[in-house]
């Protein structure tokens, strides 16, 4: 490359910086496939829309089950928070719910249970963002659900979030609540200290008060005026002090400490009949076809014939195009990157009678495995698979099962590698 | 006024006649040494607490009546006890307490709105920071009028802790009046915590006050205040001698002087002058 190209390219370089280059989402699939696969399960995600007005509001609604095979490096999901995974405060989150109760708090989740949640969020910042549910846990971080660009529209002064306190105030934004006040106050502390470090300062400051000091002319250091100053500010700083306070407790005569309780919330009741089991005999992901194959052992305990409609893991979907139950479930909103174009291949799709037990073989080959990142899970030390199976009646009922067991890599281009 | 003109060509510098070019030459050197070490403590203080108080002073619903309370005012007591031993022990300047609390100010404000509102988005409402200038303020004060550590430590340092709380009332009642939302009871903090989400630290991750410190009347304000007083006394005379030990000036003499064909009579342990 010539100097010329070379500026060239470094002042393209500096030019996509200095005009801040879109950032693409914000490194969920560098997440580990354990924690992708086996921890938060979301499904039924829908965003109410993907295009927003500053003030507006999305929805996200959906539900996650919390894995039953959770890895054993973290710890219980015991202490919990429903989140938001959004490039910072880009938008406001006026509401959230979990299974209709208040998520302001945290709070503990059970493994193996189902929960709804709701988050409404607010347009603030213009631009194109990418928005994910998300639920916290502690000690575990961040488990993000499916993630879906809002463009959200307008000017970011025009945001508003406004309030009512139990005193009836009306606060029209917090945005900018008090914070004339906050300024305030630290202008007057400034103001204060600048003037007692002009006091000082006016005079020569370091080498003459050194050699002084060394001469033992403290008396010429600190004179009297200068400890009638001192007392005057000890006087000041304890009466702007003491009038700031009883400022304050007059004008917000009925405040509260922080809350900091814990929420208890319920899973979902499970419904009686979801009772599909399913043990997974062997699982191979193929590196070079980019294909799982599960062989398992599906046990059908609820009264419904039942095919098998859907793979899911780490938001992604393989959805069995042949089952048209399975596609009517697949909302027009969700992200088309995470649901894989090649689906879900059923070995033996024929209806799984109630009490019936079935080897069935799954195959999920597609490159979503590699673009998701989910490949990597052959370099963890914990290497399991796991996902949820949706398994559907003749009705339109639909039953989820877990899934999860070791899987095996195929190195090779070896087309036979289930039949080992 | 300490100058004063007595002879010509030389002016009168705290009983010592100086020639006016050195004192000239001794104020440049003061506003200096004013400018850049206003700029090193600054950085360096900011630094000191942003790892250590961090959260606490970074968010409106972190500041709660038991945590920040405690820890605010122990951590910052350190810098100005170490700064007061230089300032007064070799210039009798009772100003490095309200210099080093000034400094934070200014670096903290340039933080919240370059770092946090500018580049993050988040709002001043969420992550004002408090005031501090107080506590430097008596600090310097009582060292001024007592001219001792110990006093200073002891009077100073519990006054630091005591008046951390009140001084920064004004700013904070606004955010602790009660809302309702969702069915819920919150603090206006609390809301505003609650709604710019900070997407890695989720609410559990909140070190604040669950409960009240079981103490009469639920004022667990007070009690915190008092102990953080006292362990800033302890906290001012452990950094008012780590202060002492850093202002030494030690001299380490060059052991390889006889191999460069030196003199190297002054091989020997190091000199150290208080």
């Amino acid at each position: 490359m010539n100097a010329g190209r070379r500026a060239a390219a470094f002042v393209l370089a500096c030019l996509a910086l200095a005009t801040g280059a879109e950032a693409l989402a914000h490194g969920e699939r560098n997440q580990e496939p354990f924690l992708r696969m086996r921890t938060a399960h979301f499904y039924d995600v829908t965003w109410s829309t993907t295009r927003v007005a500053v003030n507006e509001d999305v929805v996200v609604e959906g539900r996650f089950r919390l894995f039953e095979d959770w890895p054993v490096n973290l710890p219980e999901p015991d202490v919990a928070f429903l989140g938001n995974g959004t490039p910072g405060p880009v938008m406001a989150r006026t509401e959230s719910w979990i299974n209709g109760q208040p998520a302001i708090q945290s709070t503990a989740l059970v493994r193996d249970r189902d929960y709804h949640f709701r988050t409404v969020l607010k347009g603030r910042i213009p631009g194109r963002h990418h928005v994910h549910p998300m639920i916290n846990v502690e000690g575990a971080g961040p488990l993000l659900g499916p993630g879906q660009w809002v463009e959200v529209s307008g000017r970011a002064e025009d945001f508003r979030l406004p309030i009512t306190t139990l005193d009836g105030r009306t606060i029209d934004n917090l945005e900018h609540w008090a914070t004339g006040s906050v300024i305030g106050w630290h202008l007057v502390w400034v103001v204060l200290a600048v003037a007692w470090l002009g006091w000082w300062v006016r005079r020569p400051l370091l080498l003459p008060r050194l050699v002084a000091l060394d001469e033992g002319r403290e008396r010429a250091l600190i004179t009297r005026a200068d400890r009638v100053a001192g007392a005057a500010l000890v006087v000041v700083v304890v009466a702007v002090t003491a009038g700031g306070f009883l400022w304050a407790e007059q004008t917000y005569s009925r405040t509260i400490p922080l809350q900091g309780g814990r929420a208890v919330i319920k899973p979902l009741p499970r419904d009686p009949g979801n009772a599909v089991e399913v043990v997974v005999e062997r699982a191979t992901y193929d590196v070079p076809g980019r294909s799982m194959k599960i062989r398992a052992r599906i046990t059908n305990g609820s009264p419904r014939h039942l095919q098998f409609g859907e793979f899911a893991t780490s938001n992604l979907r393989f959805v069995n195009r042949a089952l048209p139950a399975a596609v009517a479930r697949v909302d027009g909103g969700y992200p088309d990157d995470l649901v894989a174009r090649n689906g879900l291949t059923v070995a033996d799709n024929t209806p799984l009678a109630p009490g019936e037990s079935r080897v069935v073989e799954l195959e999920m080959t597609d490159a979503a495995w590699e673009t998701e990142r989910l490949t990597s899970l052959l370099n963890d030390p914990d290497n399991r698979v796991g996902g949820l199976l949706f398994c559907y009646a003749e009705d339109g009922a639909r039953l989820i099962a877990n899934v999860s067991g070791a899987i095996v890599p195929i190195f090779t281009d070896n087309a036979t590698a289930m039949a080992h | 006024m300490a100058a004063r003109p007595d002879l010509a060509g030389e002016i009168l510098l705290y009983g010592r006649p100086w020639r006016r070019d050195n004192a000239a030459l001794s104020r440049t050197l003061d506003w200096l040494v004013v400018v850049i070490m206003f700029i090193a403590v600054t950085a360096a203080f900011h630094l000191h607490f942003m790892l250590t108080v961090g959260d606490w002073d970074f968010w409106v619903d972190w500041k709660d009546r038991q945590y920040w309370l405690t820890a605010t005012p122990i951590v910052l007591i350190m810098f100005p006890a170490a700064l007061q031993y230089v300032f007064w022990e070799k210039f009798r300047l009772p100003i490095a307490a309200t210099m080093a609390m000034l400094a934070l100010t200014v670096g903290v404000w340039m933080s919240r709105t370059f770092g946090f509102q500018m580049w993050s988005y988040f709002p001043l409402s969420l992550v004002w920071p408090a005031t501090m200038i107080a506590g430097g303020l008596l600090l310097d004060a009582v060292l001024l009028l007592t001219g001792s550590a110990l006093l200073t430590a002891i009077v100073g340092g519990m006054s630091f802790g005591l008046v951390f709380y009140p001084a920064n009332w004004p700013l904070l009642a606004p955010y602790r009046l009660p809302v309702e939302t969702m069915n819920s009871l919150v603090s206006v903090g609390d809301y505003i915590g609650y709604a710019y989400t900070r997407t890695a630290t989720p609410e559990y991750l909140r070190f604040i006050e669950r409960g009240t410190l079981r103490t009469f009347g639920s004022h667990s304000a007070a009690v915190s205040a008092f102990f953080s007083g006292f362990v800033c006394i302890l906290m001012y005379l452990l950094w008012w001698y780590i202060g002492m030990f850093l202002a030494r000036v030690m001299t380490v003499p060059n052991r390889l002087k006889g191999a460069m064909g030196l003199d190297d009579d002054a091989a020997g342990g190091a000199e150290t002058r208080a």
